[in-house]
């Protein structure tokens, strides 16, 4: 799915090319992205992904507050004599049965519903793990680990790849032949086994994962950026720019780039989707956050042994993701039809 | 299109050479070290010397890179410290497996995104479309180890139909397969045993091609050439077969050759849910145990069967496009 | 009018196009005729609705645009007919299905030529192969005999080598060579009429000139009537025997050739007259029409010319003339859209104020600004 709109990309969005100079040209294609994209508020699909990626982005930060904000916090006296603590959230507001061991129910269904280990409670609405901790809790903070993963590793390969595909697509000769073959090569090795690679070299916890996704993700911007500049860079107001002396770098820079914005912008919102299965995925086979830390793959791994007992706990983390990722979707497509007009009409 | 298809060719081998290279510089970057694994945690020194010389470790990172390439060139891939055995023989027990995992989760795919793309557009902003876009969509945002875990849930643990783990070739010798008597019982089997598998692992690729098919048809419904079509009164049913069919699928091919690296991706966690033993736990398997030649070999299959998958791809699309040869020789 | 049917004969034709923006009414209730052997010519700016009329003949207007309206007839057969029945209207009952017009008019009867070479042929079937099957589905020849045929017609149509080029893919030919494959299609096919939509546009001078001696060549010897779609006066004189013009969807002014050029009686008309380069004229001279034709969504009142007219008066804004008979034709009559013409539109227009030039200029801005910007 990261590919579908490889494509496409080439014809998608040709902003401004009639007349004007350089400002002008610029000017008109910035009001034309701003407009494209405020033209989404007429696409219930993509208001419905913008709307899931919001909450989801809330309950992000609200967890990551919670789990490390306050957990930095607790160690200075005048917050920890407020009460401030790791998981105060959870501690006080969320019944969270690791405190209170006599009480520990595992594997309890979701609130309606009943299984060998007894009548589900409204104490944990979807059900409680092997170790009796609330599922519901667990995903919340389940939320923040995806989130993250999601917008950093496409940050970076958004970034990586630009950079790789602006300088091969605007220098053309062996430092694009060289640069494509690199590309081609990072993108054959199929990227979970990749990243897999990468985390055993380097270390097996989240922030190499999300280094990892990223650097598989540089290909899939790196051939959107690369086709954008070899069209741009025959544009009028390039070849201007050129001949007004101003340095190829700033050219890249000011104009290739900010042309290129709109493939990018599509292309990373359902990238993200895409990173955080390919997350899911690395955590499901014991590369990502390590246990106790929850993430929705880690989950999904450790429910693997129960599900004869108590199958919910492997259904609610696969939801999560599903949803989440169908968030990205929604918008990522939303996007694009609004910016490529032809397939939308 | 011969001329073509040697370029093609030609142009893979650097790739392989990069795959190649990547492969050996992330795994000599893996800390610890064979001999610690053969050895146990405090080895003896001379027996650790001697371990190194016999491996090649005490040489250079260069000498041992350009012996590696010298080695893979004339097909050897070294052997395999925990298994025992030459890392070729381990990849062509395990291939198979994998092979044939992909190839039926493909046929999935296919079979079933085409048509339902085709319909999709056909009828666009109908039921019918309304219905397979939200199938496409789920399935490109479910991940598919979860829909194999669903499976079995449902399949084998409730209903009892499927089983949950392992594969049965149906070539296989039904001597060798418990609870066969004949070559159909074992070909049944092996249906039983695929068919889980490969929904967890086509599902992803259905959805990809189901959309792209739609886009695609979409697309070129609205072409010129579509309408000229019309206008001299050629039937809807042979515009949606031919004049439209055709042209569509170029941007389905490009996406299903691209798709595989996500195929080969999806299989390491298929061949996990399922505890499915080919190339995918293979290489987990390699990792884990630090076992370098056995990931480097496998790591270097993957690579190979994603070239192999792009330039049949390729190969296809020119047969289907008459521009990209004609292009080649201008 | 002279005692025969014409070939095709239009009536108050309307095509609309229902957009998220509003209602485009592209072809606003257009009449014309097409006589046998005649060429007839339909010009006007891009974006007047004319390549919508041609489509709107073969019924090949496709979502989200529909034909609401209006009467198409060919040979005695309703291709459009609408009618008004319980206050709606309808789609009359003696109107040809679309099965029917499939199979007996589009291709065999009536065949068309778009205006893109480049675009209109399919790039992974053979240039001979598309040729073939068109003439195999309308004129139900064997694939053999079809084969021959598709030949012959290339080679009518000035193709070299046509055994040879049969097998090649459409980008081993030039524009000029498409164009020549595309006109051997509608040829091919023997129809009786031919819609050319502005087939020559994206060639260039040289090429169009060719292409358009070897209609005139083919439309004489054949027969054929042609409906030939265009921007480009100069075309229109060198091949039209009568033309329509047409301005945000209607025809203002219908005439023959001869009384169009020297009797013109619509100051657009008039005006695209003066913006066409001629071989006495400087480009300095060059007289183009002033601003950008305002968009079929949201018409200007009154006269849809009146903005950018340099005759309008106060009348204008507020009468819609419709086109009338101004003086006698050959065979039909001249008829314009403009009231000036005084003695057939009684609408007072010497009477009236002219509008000045600033006031003009303003309401065009108005028009011509918030066109595609109607939000809400």
């Amino acid at each position: 799915m990261a590919t579908t709109s490889d494509t496409q990309s080439d014809e998608m969005l040709s902003s401004g090319r009639e007349e004007g100079g350089v400002e002008e040209e610029e000017i008109e294609s910035r009001v034309g992205i701003s407009y494209t994209l405020w033209q989404i508020r007429r696409d219930p699909t993509a208001l419905a992904g913008l709307a899931i990626i919001s909450v989801m982005t809330a309950i992000a930060v609200f967890a990551y507050i919670d789990a490390v904000i306050f957990d930095r916090l607790s160690d200075y006296a005048f917050f920890a004599n407020m009460g401030v603590e790791q998981y105060w959230f959870a501690n006080n507001y969320w019944v969270n049965p690791e405190h209170d061991p006599a009480s520990v129910r595992s594997l309890l269904p979701p609130a309606w519903m009943e299984n060998t280990f007894g009548q589900g409670t409204w104490d944990h609405p979807l059900g409680t793990d092997h170790r009796g901790r609330d599922i519901l809790v667990r995903l919340f903070y389940g939320t923040r680990i995806a989130i993250q993963v999601g917008f950093i590793s496409t940050a970076i390969g958004m970034v990586g790849g630009t950079l790789v595909g602006a300088v091969s697509g605007y220098y053309g000769g062996w430092i694009d032949d060289a640069l494509m073959r690199a590309v081609e090569t990072l993108y054959a090795i199929p990227f979970l086994v990749l990243v897999i690679a990468f985390m055993t070299a380097f270390g097996r916890d989240l922030t190499y994962a999300m280094i990892g996704v990223g650097i598989t993700t540089i290909p899939v911007f790196a051939r959107l950026i690369r086709s954008r500049v070899v069209s741009v860079r025959e544009e009028d107001y390039v070849e201007a720019a050129r001949a007004a002396g101003v340095r190829d770098r700033n050219i890249i820079l000011r104009h290739v780039i900010p042309n290129s914005f709109a493939p990018v912008l599509v292309q990373a919102t359902l990238q993200i989707g895409v990173s955080i299965l390919i997350v899911a995925g690395l955590s499901f086979l014991g590369f990502g956050v390590q246990p106790p830390k929850p993430s929705w793959g880690q989950m999904l791994s450790q429910s693997r042994g129960y599900m004869l007992p108590n199958p919910w706990f492997s259904v609610w983390p696969g939801v999560a993701i599903l949803i989440t990722v169908v968030g990205f979707n929604l918008l990522g497509d939303g996007l694009r039809d609004a910016l490529d007009p032809r397939v939308n009409n | 299109m011969l001329r073509y298809t040697v370029r093609r060719l030609l142009q893979a081998i650097p790739v392989l050479l990069g795959i190649v290279t990547i492969t050996f510089l992330l795994t000599d970057a893996i800390p610890g070290d064979p001999v610690s694994i053969m050895l146990g945690p405090s080895p003896n020194a001379e027996q650790a010397a001697a371990i190194r010389a016999k491996y090649g470790l005490d040489r250079p990172l260069y000498v041992r890179y350009l012996n590696y390439v010298a080695d893979v060139v004339q097909g050897d891939l070294g052997h395999s410290l925990y298994y025992g055995v030459p890392v070729t023989q381990k990849i062509a027990e395990r291939m198979p497996v994998t092979l044939l995992l992909l190839v039926s989760s493909f046929t999935f795919a296919i079979l079933t995104a085409v048509p339902l793309g085709v319909i999709s557009a056909k009828r666009r902003n109908q039921p019918t479309d309304h219905v397979s876009r939200v199938v496409a969509l789920i399935g490109v945002s479910t991940p598919s180890f979860w829909i194999g875990l669903l499976l079995i849930i449902v399949f084998s643990f409730h209903l009892n139909l499927l089983p949950a783990t392992n594969l049965i070739m149906p070539w296989a010798d039904p001597v060798n397969v418990d609870g066969a008597g004949s070559r159909l019982d074992v070909l049944v089997m092996a249906g039983e045993h695929l068919l889980m598998p490969t929904i967890t692992l086509g599902t992803l690729q259905m959805a990809a091609i189901t959309r792209i098919e739609r886009s695609a048809m979409l697309e070129v419904l609205s072409e010129e050439y579509v309408k000229l079509a019309r206008a001299y009164g050629v039937p809807e049913g042979t515009i949606l077969r031919k004049h439209a069919f055709r042209n569509a699928q170029l941007p389905v091919i490009t996406v299903v050759g691209l798709q595989l690296t996500a195929a080969l991706g999806g299989a390491v966690l298929t061949e996990t849910v399922f505890s499915i033993n080919g190339m995918g736990r293979l290489i987990i398997t390699a990792i884990n145990n630090q076992d370098y030649e056995l990931v480097m070999g496998t790591t270097l299959f993957f690579g190979l069967t994603f070239v192999i998958g792009v330039i049949l791809t390729d190969l296809s699309y020119a047969y289907i496009d008459p521009r990209v040869t004609y292009g080649e020789r201008e | 009018m002279n005692g025969t049917d014409p070939l095709l004969e239009v009536r108050d034709l309307k095509t609309q196009f229902f957009t998220a923006e509003g209602t485009v009414r592209a072809v606003d209730g257009i009449s014309f005729t097409v006589e046998e052997g005649e060429i007839v010519g339909i010009v006007g700016e891009s974006g007047a609705g004319k390549s919508v009329a041609a489509s709107s003949i073969l019924r090949l207007i496709e979502n989200p645009g529909e034909i609401v309206g209006g009467e198409v007839r060919y040979r005695g057969e309703t291709l459009v007919g609408f009618e008004q029945r319980d206050g709606e209207l309808r789609e009359r009952d003696d109107m040809l299905s679309n099965e029917a017009v499939r199979k007996r008019i589009r291709g065999r009867e009536i065949a068309i030529i778009f205006q893109d070479p480049m675009e209109s042929l399919n790039p992974v079937f053979t240039v001979g192969g598309q040729l073939r099957e068109f003439i195999e589905i309308n004129r139900d020849l064997p694939e053999s005999e079809a084969r021959e045929e598709a030949v012959d017609m290339l080679r009518e149509v000035g193709i070299p080598e046509p055994v040879k080029r049969f097998d090649d893919y459409p980008h081993q030919f030039s524009g000029g060579m498409r164009q020549r494959v595309l006109i051997a299609m509608a040829l091919a096919c023997e129809p009786s009429l031919i819609i050319a939509d502005e087939p020559t546009t994206a060639l260039d001078v040289t090429v169009e000139g060719q292409i358009l001696d070897l209609v005139e060549d083919l439309q004489q010897k054949y027969g054929t009537s042609f409906i030939w779609v265009t921007h480009d006066m100069g075309v229109v004189a060198e091949i039209c025997d009568r033309v329509n013009v047409m301005y945000l969807g209607e025809i203002v002014e219908q005439a023959s050739v001869d009384d169009l050029f020297h009797e013109t009686k619509h100051p657009y008309t008039a005006a695209l007259l003066d913006s066409m380069p001629r071989p006495d004229e400087t480009v300095e001279e060059l007289n183009p029409i002033e601003g950008v034709m305002p968009e079929a969504i949201n018409p200007p009142s009154g006269c849809r010319f009146h903005p950018r007219c340099p005759d309008a008066r106060e009348v204008c804004v507020n009468v819609h003339p419709e086109n009338r008979a101004v003086a006698e034709g050959e065979i039909h009559p001249h008829r314009a859209a403009c009231l000036q013409h005084e003695e057939v539109f009684r609408a007072g227009y010497w009477g009236s104020q002219p509008l000045d030039d600033a006031e003009r200029a303003q309401r065009h801005r108005e028009l011509t600004a918030d066109g595609g910007g109607a939000d809400e």
